[in-house]
């Protein structure tokens, strides 16, 4: 028994400390969420989107470390209030001008990314600017754990209760309209999401890779499934799933924590991408190319359209 | 039919809707009652879909009044179908058919009830009564043309819509899926739903639709299909001929 102990004691290592505890717990948190939040921005093809408003918390994250320093509370305001100004900023920018919406959003967030490296050469405390672009896991402390208890409460309980508008919304903007869904509350709502995800990962995986907890586990069941709810519970599953075990791979191999995450996403991402029962590259080459029954059933079928199915091919 | 019908669905009284102040559709009015297939005519620019939209309330008019059953079009969205066009469908999206016509049924359940047995039942029924009932499990991209228009009529009767606002549903369809989908609509006409459709060629009107509005910014003609797509009324339509009659600006120079 104790010969077996100690062969497993350098696994369960990191669960011993506290800094890891913390980490671990707050992976599972962001993980779980975002990955959940990632459906919606999926299908509402906002992906790039969210990249842009990633890259936009940078000078809000450089002018709250001027202003307050390093506190939790101060750096999460400063990153919404700017990835916000650059999502408003853009909108009416489109508006007012002749620049079209994903113009004026890539041009405002580049500007605002070089403006925040400059700026946090300014800020009060000495801040490692590696740090806010690709996170700092392992400094998690309790505040910090509460933004993530926070940030997950807020997202899944909105995201729950307005699963079906939003469903309705993101299958069709048009016909959600006129079937009386208020959809720009929907629209602005799930943007204010995104950027609260997005400021959420900081701390995880930093301003460059937290769009990868966002987009790679909702994407991987995008590949997997056609089925909108278990899009929805397999992207926020293989998110914490690739959150934690990303932080584990890190701790064992030495490397930094947002690589390793995002890679082990990639990685169930590349799996889903050739090998997805359905929609695999690879499985489909060796898959029959169409529902041979349903050519044949037309000529047992007397009016020669769509009567005859194939049995058993449907069901899934 | 005149719009002194006792109980008209669908009243649309002097309706304008303009485009950067070029009207689509221009003092319009309009009155029908449930039970008919009404076909709108018109050439290209005329305000087929203008109007469409208007009644599903995606364009603000600007001037007149909409109602449904005596109710603004707000109040009354749970009971219009607008049918989308093909190409604003994201055919890839994780849904079966049986998931897209349960989405007719979310205001009847509300956010988080759970479906009752009333409702799966509305679901079943809705697919059967489209031959969808055998497809329940593909994904929406596996259907033909003609499956998926008729996959969104039935979304529509799940949600229990009494007026049916469909854009060239016909474009597009070969022989037996035009002939299944008319089929559906006369079903659809049968149960006492009003259904408004635009549709691009002539041939064939009278046998899809009882009824027909022929538009060409302004009103033509409105009533039984035969009487409407006269060729006098045509010419109008389609023609040089000048409108001369109607309406006349007394607001504004």
């Amino acid at each position: 028994m104790s010969t077996l102990s100690n062969l497993l004691a350098p696994l369960t290592e990191p669960f011993g400390y506290a800094f890891m505890q913390r980490a671990l717990l707050s992976c599972a948190l962001i993980g779980f969420t975002n990955g959940f939040l990632g459906t919606f921005i999926i299908l509402r093809r906002q992906a790039l989107l969210a990249d842009a408003l990633s890259h936009s918390l940078l000078p809000g994250l450089a002018v709250a470390a001027m202003l307050v320093g390093l506190s939790t509370l101060g750096l999460l305001l400063g990153g919404l209030m700017a990835a916000l100004l650059v999502a408003i900023g853009g909108q009416l920018m489109a508006r007012n001008s002749r620049l079209k919406d994903e113009t004026a959003v890539a041009s405002l967030y580049i500007i605002a990314f070089a403006l925040g490296i400059v700026l946090i050469r300014f800020a009060k405390v000495k801040v490692d600017l590696s740090h806010f672009l690709f996170g700092n896991i392992l400094g998690v402390g309790n505040g910090d754990l509460w933004i993530s208890y926070a940030a997950a409460f807020v997202t899944l309980t909105t995201l729950v209760l307005f699963q079906r508008p939003l469903l309705l919304t993101l299958f069709d903007a048009t016909v959600a309209r006129a079937s009386g869904i208020r959809i720009g509350w929907i629209e602005t709502g799930l943007l204010a999401l995104t950027v609260l995800g997005l400021v959420a990962s900081l701390q995880a995986v930093g301003v460059l890779l937290s769009l990868g907890l966002l987009i790679l586990p909702a994407a991987t069941a995008y590949l997997l499934t056609d089925s909108f709810s278990r899009m929805l519970w397999g992207g926020a599953f293989l998110g914490l799933l690739s959150a934690t075990g990303g932080l584990l791979l890190s701790f064992f191999a030495n490397i930094p924590s947002g690589p390793c995450i995002v890679l082990l996403m990639a990685l169930f991402m590349g799996v889903a991408y050739l090998f997805s029962p359905r929609y695999g590259v690879v499985t489909r080459l060796f898959r029959g190319r169409h529902f041979h029954e349903e050519s044949l059933g037309r000529w047992e079928g007397h009016q020669g359209h769509d009567h005859q199915v194939p049995q058993g091919k449907d069901e899934r | 039919m005149t719009p002194r019908d006792p109980s008209p669905l669908l009243n649309i009284e002097d309706l304008t809707v303009s485009y950067h102040r070029v009207p689509a559709i221009h003092h319009l009015s309009l009155s029908l009652s449930r039970g008919h297939r009404v076909g709108l005519f018109g050439p290209n620019g005329a305000g087929k879909s203008t109007l469409l939209k208007a009644v599903a309330g995606l364009v603000v008019p600007e001037t007149g009044t909409i109602t449904i059953a005596n109710q603004k079009i707000a109040k009354a969205a749970p009971r219009i179908a607008y049918l989308p066009q093909r190409e604003s469908v994201d055919w890839d999206f994780p849904v079966t058919v049986r998931g897209l016509v349960e989405m007719g049924r979310y205001h009847h359940v509300g956010l988080l009830g759970s479906f009752s047995k009333a409702d799966n039942e509305a679901v079943q029924h809705a697919l059967e009564l489209f031959d969808l009932a055998p497809l329940a499990g593909r994904q929406i991209k596996e259907l033909s043309g003609g499956q998926q228009q008729r996959a969104f009529l039935a979304r529509a009767w799940a949600q229990e819509a009494d007026l049916y606002l469909l854009d060239e549903p016909f474009a597009g369809l070969d022989k037996g899926n035009a002939g299944a989908l008319a089929k559906a609509l006369r079903t659809l006409g049968e149960q006492g739903k009003l259904l408004l459709v635009s549709h691009h060629a002539l041939s064939e009107a009278t046998e899809l639709f009882d009824m027909a509005v022929l538009l060409n910014g302004e009103m033509i003609a409105c009533g039984p299909t035969a009487e409407v797509l006269s060729p006098q009324h045509l010419e109008c339509a389609y023609g040089t001929a000048v409108y001369s009659g109607g309406h006349h600006h007394h607001d504004r120079a």
